[in-house]
């Protein structure tokens, strides 16, 4: 795959002030989930900055799609029609007096038709999960919600590359766990995202490539297991190791579990403990993995199938799902992590049910095989709404194997 | 902290006649605004301040105590209007003598017509007003001043102004708080030297925030173009029609007793 996106070289000061980056090197694939990670003023927001152009390095080039990029405002606004900037403090981005205005303002400077443009801000609202929130001003919006109207503005612009400065950095837990899953699924649709972050459980379990940058320049550059194994790297970026794997390399140095490649998540790690603490012989009942999409299903249709089915795990994913269950009052057993949370569940011989928008469906299926390979258990999942697009064909899985 | 402007926009977003046509919400404001101004006696305005007020707290179900919170604020500056006006000006039979500290002071019952006009013509128009403000929010009166072809400049400027009007009170809540846990505003000269750095650190805030403002217009293509207008619902039959007798019996009523006086 080609480079979407390169720094080379890349130099900047402010003015009057020392070089807050010297010779930055980086690129990004198509696709790809970045991780920006350094301690607070290491450049991260400059570095982010630069991805569209509102500051111009000193020396060295930004290349969008090979092509380097230029200045003027021409060119810049094809670039800024590309890369869409979420930045850190949504109350500076969102401007106009309701939230139809604000999503509405990118498509209005593109020149877009009001017609188009109202359709496009339905879609980009409906996308993360703020239908009918047309004409409420942002300010009345809670944090979560204006971070997310911020991205529909973003995203009604239609951008290949996102780039989101500390996404989650004034949310509650429950509101971080949310967005996160929010630009896992726009990923998934295909877009590329990068996000700047010091915090390393989120960069450790979320990204695919960790750029670790302190004091203006790129200490490594690699996956995150790469990075966060190497004690030297952790400390002299002001970092910690995250708790996943602190737990996992104690565990082995006392031989508790084998050394095999660092476990992402604690779905990976109670795997690799079962693995030697598993009582032989004991019979295993693993449960059944359902997945909805809350889509294409109508609630009353939900409803029935979970009071068929008593003693039943729910779990929903992405902000739709958890409104439907909120309005349904359908009590939640899992609002994050949820396909590790299932697993874990069917492990223990228990049924869950994911809600889920339809974009997410193939990769469930996707993450659920992925483990049941990796680890030898075998664990159904089933489609409530048995449509046939959606049930796993296997060459739909070798082709979302790669991807991943 | 307790702060008008939230209140008022909240209520202008969440009354119960907030997707009501705003051009019928603004001609039955204005028009009373109007009457009271125009009327030379003072039976329409208090006819007037009686009905919107019953429009404001009972159609559009604003709390009541709200209401009187809104409007104690501009009444006393019209009282102590209406109290200079009484003593000041004359005409007419004495009606109260008194005086104070060898002053003698004489309200005649000319100055007691003007003075009693003057305060139910403030307190009618300030009904109108508040209707307006209360019902309306400030986005449906930029698209009113769209269709209406104001210059877009004028309508950006009073968007953003808008906007920044919320910022300045975050801002200034943060800085206020800021410095009340640090003791302040424990003495007069502290709060002084306080509200110096306070208005200080605004002017500065401010500044960044439009920095900042500009560069994520500038990454969302900004080219100029920034009001949208809004889609209005059409106004009902009934409401126009109802609109139209109230402003029509207001004016009816200002002619017909515009020679009465309640002080001969």
């Amino acid at each position: 795959m080609t480079n979407l996106l390169e720094f080379d070289n890349i130099h900047y000061a402010y003015p009057n002030c020392p070089a807050s980056l010297s010779g930055v090197t980086f690129s990004i694939k198509k696709g790809a989930r970045v991780a920006l990670v350094g301690p607070n003023g290491a450049g991260k927001t400059t570095l982010m900055l630069m991805c569209n152009g509102v500051l111009e390095p000193s020396k060295g080039r930004v290349l969008l799609d090979g092509e380097p990029l230029r200045y003027d405002s021409r060119s810049l606004r094809e670039v800024r029609k590309k890369v869409g900037m979420v930045f850190q403090n949504s109350d500076t981005q969102l401007f106009a007096p309701t939230v139809y205005q604000d999503v509405a303002f990118g498509p209005l400077n593109l020149g877009m038709e009001p017609a188009e443009i109202k359709k496009v801000v339905a879609r980009a609202l409906l996308e993360v999960g703020l239908a009918g929130y047309e004409k409420r001003p942002p300010h009345q919006l809670s944090g979560g919600e204006k971070k997310r109207a911020a991205i529909a503005g973003t995203l009604a612009m239609d951008p290949e590359i996102l780039v989101f400065d500390e996404p989650t950095s004034s949310l509650d837990p429950a509101g971080a766990a949310d967005l996160m899953e929010l630009l896992d699924e726009l990923n998934v649709k295909g877009a590329t995202i990068i996000i700047s972050t010091h915090d390393v459980e989120l960069a450790y379990l979320w990204a695919d490539q960790i750029i670790l940058i302190n004091k203006g320049t790129v200490l490594h550059t690699g996956t995150p297991e790469e990075v966060f194994t190497d004690p030297s790297l952790v400390t002299s970026s002001n970092l910690r190791m995250p708790a996943v794997l602190e737990l996992y390399t104690e565990l082995v140095s006392r031989q508790m579990v084998k050394k095999t490649q660092s476990p992402k998540s604690v779905l990976q790690l109670v795997s690799s403990l079962e693995e030697n603490f598993r009582k032989p012989g004991a019979d295993r009942v693993i449960g059944t993995i359902t997945v909805c999409d809350v889509d294409a299903t109508g609630t009353g249709e939900i409803k029935a199938w979970i009071a068929d089915h008593p003693g039943l795990r729910c779990g929903a994913m992405g902000t739709r799902a958890k409104n439907l269950a909120e309005r349904e009052s359908i009590a939640l057993d899992f609002t994050y992590g949820v396909i590790d949370k299932g697993i874990l569940r069917a492990l223990v011989g228990e049924n869950s049910i994911l809600l889920t928008p339809a974009s997410m469906v193939p990769h469930v299926f996707r993450r659920v095989e992925t483990y049941c390979r990796e680890s030898g258990n075998t664990i159904s999942v089933v489609c409530l709404n048995n449509t046939p697009h959606q049930s796993p064909s296997p060459g739909d899985m070798k082709e979302g194997d790669q991807k991943e | 902290m307790k702060l008008m402007g939230d209140n008022l926009d909240y209520y202008a977003q969440a009354n119960a006649l907030r997707d009501v046509n705003s051009y019928l919400k603004l001609i039955l404001g204005m028009g009373a605004i109007l009457v009271c101004v125009v009327s030379p006696g003072p039976v329409a305005p208090l006819l007037i301040l009686v009905t919107l007020s019953a429009i404001t707290l009972v159609f559009a179900k604003i709390p009541v105590r709200v209401y009187v919170e809104l409007l104690h604020i501009p009444l006393l500056f019209a009282f102590f209007s209406v109290i200079v006006i009484l003593f000041l000006s004359g005409g007419g039979e004495p009606v109260l003598t008194f005086s104070i500290a060898n002053v003698p002071l004489t309200a005649t019952s000319g100055s007691a017509n003007l003075a009693f006009l003057v305060l139910v013509r403030t307190f009618g128009g300030m009904c109108g007003l508040f209707f307006i403000a209360l019902t309306t929010p400030m986005i449906e009166i930029f698209s009113v001043m769209h269709t209406l072809r104001v210059p877009p400049v004028l309508i950006d400027l009073s968007m953003l102004i808008y906007h920044f009007i919320f910022v300045f009170i975050g801002q200034s809540i943060a800085i206020h708080n800021a410095q009340t846990i640090r003791h302040g505003y424990t003495s007069f000269k502290r709060s002084l030297n306080s509200m110096a750095m306070l208005g200080a650190m605004l002017f500065i805030r401010a500044w960044k925030e439009a920095e900042d403002l500009i560069i994520a217009m500038d990454s969302r293509c900004y080219d100029g173009k920034l009001e949208l207008p809004g889609q209005q619902n059409p106004p009902k039959p009934v409401a126009v029609a109802s609109v139209a007798v109230y402003l029509c019996l207001c004016i009816a009523v200002a002619i017909m007793t515009s020679t009465i006086v309640p002080f001969r």
